[in-house]
């Protein structure tokens, strides 16, 4: 665990070959990528392994992770800034995920991205956003995970501005990066505040000072909520949600790692770590669940009403983006990481089988989908199978993540109104899943054409499919103690991640909600099959019923026309502004004024030049008189 | 040389040369002829002779050096007429004026 620094150091290796060299070598080196990442994801074993011995012998529950750190820039009784790595469960999670998903990301674009133009430099910025996002979860100091955080969001914005001859996809990445820089604005002023008042940027040292109360009531305070807005821009919480569904326009498989598997997750990631210092806070737990109700609530219902797949799967993402920050706000940490994890595998399973679709039928609309349960015989298995993790159906891995959740909010402050609320979520999410698979797959084929075309995807697509449809199934079952332990974890997940505060947990199941949860997501479920199967004539009728809650849905609540609008005055006042300065002061006063002057100046000094002869002896005379005047005022003083 | 200061003193000789002076800077500022400008240079500089002689004669006789530098102005204006009567016949001729206020040519 203390080489864990290696780990990135391979995929960016893998950036810089890629970039220099990517177009000399076979296959564009995709292979090197893809080599690069498996041997990244290998040596995760070994630390996994580490970690579970190192749980053994301490006992569940008393292993606090292992760090090592490297002193970077030092002035003497002034400042010392150290660099180093910190390893514990929570990274773990965070490691095998990113390696995993990344690995089958890349040699599933081997395939859907086939023949395009900018191949090499896909692999090499993937590789690039892969090194940064594995140095910003091993980080233990705030600065170097600033550091890879921006990278990162670097990475996704290049990546989303992938197809560069697309206006769409240039506007949407400049959107992700501006949206996401408001909070790392935010990040960073927090992070200068907690240097400010600790003296350090190490993160252990820092949650101790929060915890024992060294820390100024208004700079906690502040750092707190300035770090959290870092974490709601990167995981597209509300209200700055908007760059997330934009990102879309990036490939496929982009959308699959980054905006649903890793990136977003950051942002977990970050108040996870950062736990400590947010619960100190008061309200701040209460803010963070607030946001995430909000999130999961507002994307389910702008879910319903999107008619584009990939739209509905990134609303599905930020519904589950939501559900992991309530999580955190009730302090349950666990069960926010086994969401992580297990949404990991049928997030991407969701994007992925999206883009098998797309890359099948060249279309992303439900309007021109339909009936190809029968054309896309692994396709279609797999993203249902996705889609009702995602519901939480029983005994799908969704189902266990959500099941914890509940219960860890029941645990919490507020229990009862953001119980109601998710409980209310439940059958939502399981509607608008079940939506968009009778409208892609079943039901009459909407486009003749594009039926015809359709067909299963090729080996290097399917099989992550397959893979992660599995994991999909029975990823949640790491929830039970026997299951850990017999991976060698000597607990289940809830000993093997959880809040410091609490301790380690064990798996026991709450009757009530389960019954509640499987009762609900079931009616969903069943209510989605109703009303779309077929004609989709129930979902017809209640679209009619509303048409003004309809296109509010459709059109996202007006939020982002809104923002525009914002950003477009406050652009505009400011232009105009600058191009009053422009022109008076530079302009006209300055270079226009300037030539004038000087020209006036001119026209002034032809004045003596008057030809006559006894105007300059006069001038000759007066000149000596005062010449004299001032030596002689001179020597008389 | 004996000094005759007992009888006249110095400044009356200053004064006179200040005079004559300023009578001189009249005459080049307000003439309007070209030949009358250059006699009144002439007695500018013959005022200053005066000057210098006034000055050796009472102050240091053994010396000369007032005389001596009398004598250099003499040479010196002589010349200089010379040159300057030359110059006003070329502008005469070309102009057919010697009137210093109508030659302008190299006014704005």
């Amino acid at each position: 665990m203390d080489d864990a620094w290696v780990l990135p150091v391979m995929p960016l290796a893998a950036f810089v070959a890629l970039l220099l060299t990517s177009q000399y070598l076979p296959r564009r080196g995709d292979w090197v990528a893809i080599a690069l990442m498996g041997a990244a994801f290998v040596l995760v074993i070994p630390i996994a392994v580490d970690m579970a011995d190192a749980i053994g012998e301490a006992g569940v529950g008393n292993f606090e992770g292992v760090s090592r750190s490297e002193q970077w820039i030092e002035i003497p009784g002034y400042i010392e800034i150290r660099m180093g790595t910190f390893v514990d469960q929570i990274t773990l999670v965070m490691l095998g995920v990113v390696t995993f998903v990344a690995l089958l990301v890349m040699i599933y674009s081997t395939g859907y991205m086939h023949g395009d133009r900018r191949y090499g430099w896909f692999y090499s910025i993937i590789s690039l956003f892969v090194a940064s996002m594995l140095t910003l979860v091993i980080a233990d100091n705030l600065l170097l995970l600033y550091f890879a955080w921006e990278l990162v969001g670097l990475c996704s914005m290049l990546l989303i501005g992938y197809y560069n001859d697309k206006q769409s996809a240039a506007e949407a990445a400049k959107k992700a990066f501006v949206t996401t820089r408001v909070g790392d604005v935010g990040l960073l002023i927090g992070i200068i505040i907690l240097f400010w008042q600790t003296g350090t940027f190490d993160i252990h040292t820092i949650l101790e000072a929060a915890e024992a109360g060294e820390i100024q009531r208004e700079w906690l305070t502040a750092s707190a909520v300035l770090v959290l807005a870092g974490a709601v821009g990167k995981s597209a919480q509300f209200p700055l949600h908007v760059w997330l569904p934009d990102a879309m326009e990036g490939p496929t498989p982009v959308s699959a790692l980054i905006h649903a598997a890793t990136m977003v997750v950051a942002g977990v990631y970050l108040v996870a770590r950062m736990l400590p210092l947010f619960e100190v806070v008061r309200g701040l737990p209460e803010l963070i669940t607030a946001l995430g109700l909000t999130t999961t609530m507002l994307a389910a219902l702008i879910g319903l009403a999107q008619r584009d797949v990939k739209r509905v799967v990134a609303y599905s993402t930020l519904n589950s983006l939501g559900l992991m920050f309530v999580a955190l706000g009730s302090g349950a940490v666990g069960a926010a990481m086994l969401y992580l994890f297990v949404h990991a595998f049928f997030k991407a399973l969701l994007f992925l089988a999206s883009g098998s679709v797309i890359h099948a039928t060249e279309e992303q609309e439900v309007d021109k989908l339909g009936g190809l349960w029968s054309k896309m015989p692994i396709t279609a298995p797999a993203f249902i199978i996705g889609a009702l993790a995602m519901a939480g159906l029983i005994p799908l891995s969704g189902y266990w993540a959500k099941d914890e959740i509940l219960v860890g909010v029941d645990h919490g402050p507020l229990n009862d109104v953001v119980l109601l609320v998710l409980y209310i979520s439940l059958p939502l999410t399981a509607l608008y899943m079940m939506r968009v698979v009778m409208l892609t797959f079943f039901g009459k084929p909407k486009d003749e054409h594009v039926y015809d075309h359709a067909h299963e995807s090729g080996a290097p697509m399917t099989l992550p499919l397959i893979l992660l449809a599995a994991l999909a199934v029975v990823g949640g079952f790491v929830v039970f103690e026997g299951v850990g332990e017999a991976l060698g974890f000597h607990s289940g997940w809830l000993g093997f991640v959880y809040n410091p505060i609490h301790g380690p947990e064990e798996f026991h199941v709450d009757w009530t909600i389960s019954i509640l949860s499987v009762v609900l997501v079931g009616i969903g479920l069943l209510t989605g099959i109703w009303m779309w199967s077929g004609t989709a004539e129930p979902a017809r009728r209640a679209g009619a019923f509303s048409p003004l809650l309809y296109r509010l849905f459709y059109n996202r609540f007006y939020i982002d026309e809104a923002y525009q609008a914002g950003v477009n005055y406050i652009v505009l006042a400011a232009g105009r502004v600058v191009a009053v300065f422009d022109r008076v002061v530079v302009n006209d006063t300055g270079v226009n004024g300037t030539g004038e002057a000087t020209g006036f100046a001119g026209w002034l000094g032809k004045f003596p030049q008057t030809g006559k002869l006894p105007n300059y002896a006069l001038a000759i005379v007066v000149g000596i008189i005062v010449i004299a005047a001032v030596a002689f005022g001179y020597r008389g003083t | 040389m004996e000094s005759v200061a007992a009888d006249v003193p110095l400044q009356h000789y200053l004064v006179l040369s200040g005079v004559l002076f300023t009578i001189g800077v009249y005459g080049v500022l307000a003439r309007r002829n070209a030949v009358l400008i250059l006699m009144s240079v002439e007695l500018m500089l013959n005022a200053v002779s005066i000057n210098m002689v006034a000055f050796a004669v009472y102050t240091a006789p053994s010396l000369f050096i007032g005389i001596i530098f009398a004598v250099f102005i003499i040479a010196i204006a002589a010349a200089e007429v010379g040159l300057a009567l030359a110059v006003v016949l070329r502008v005469f001729r070309n102009r057919g004026t010697a009137n210093v206020d109508e030659v302008d040519m190299l006014k704005w």
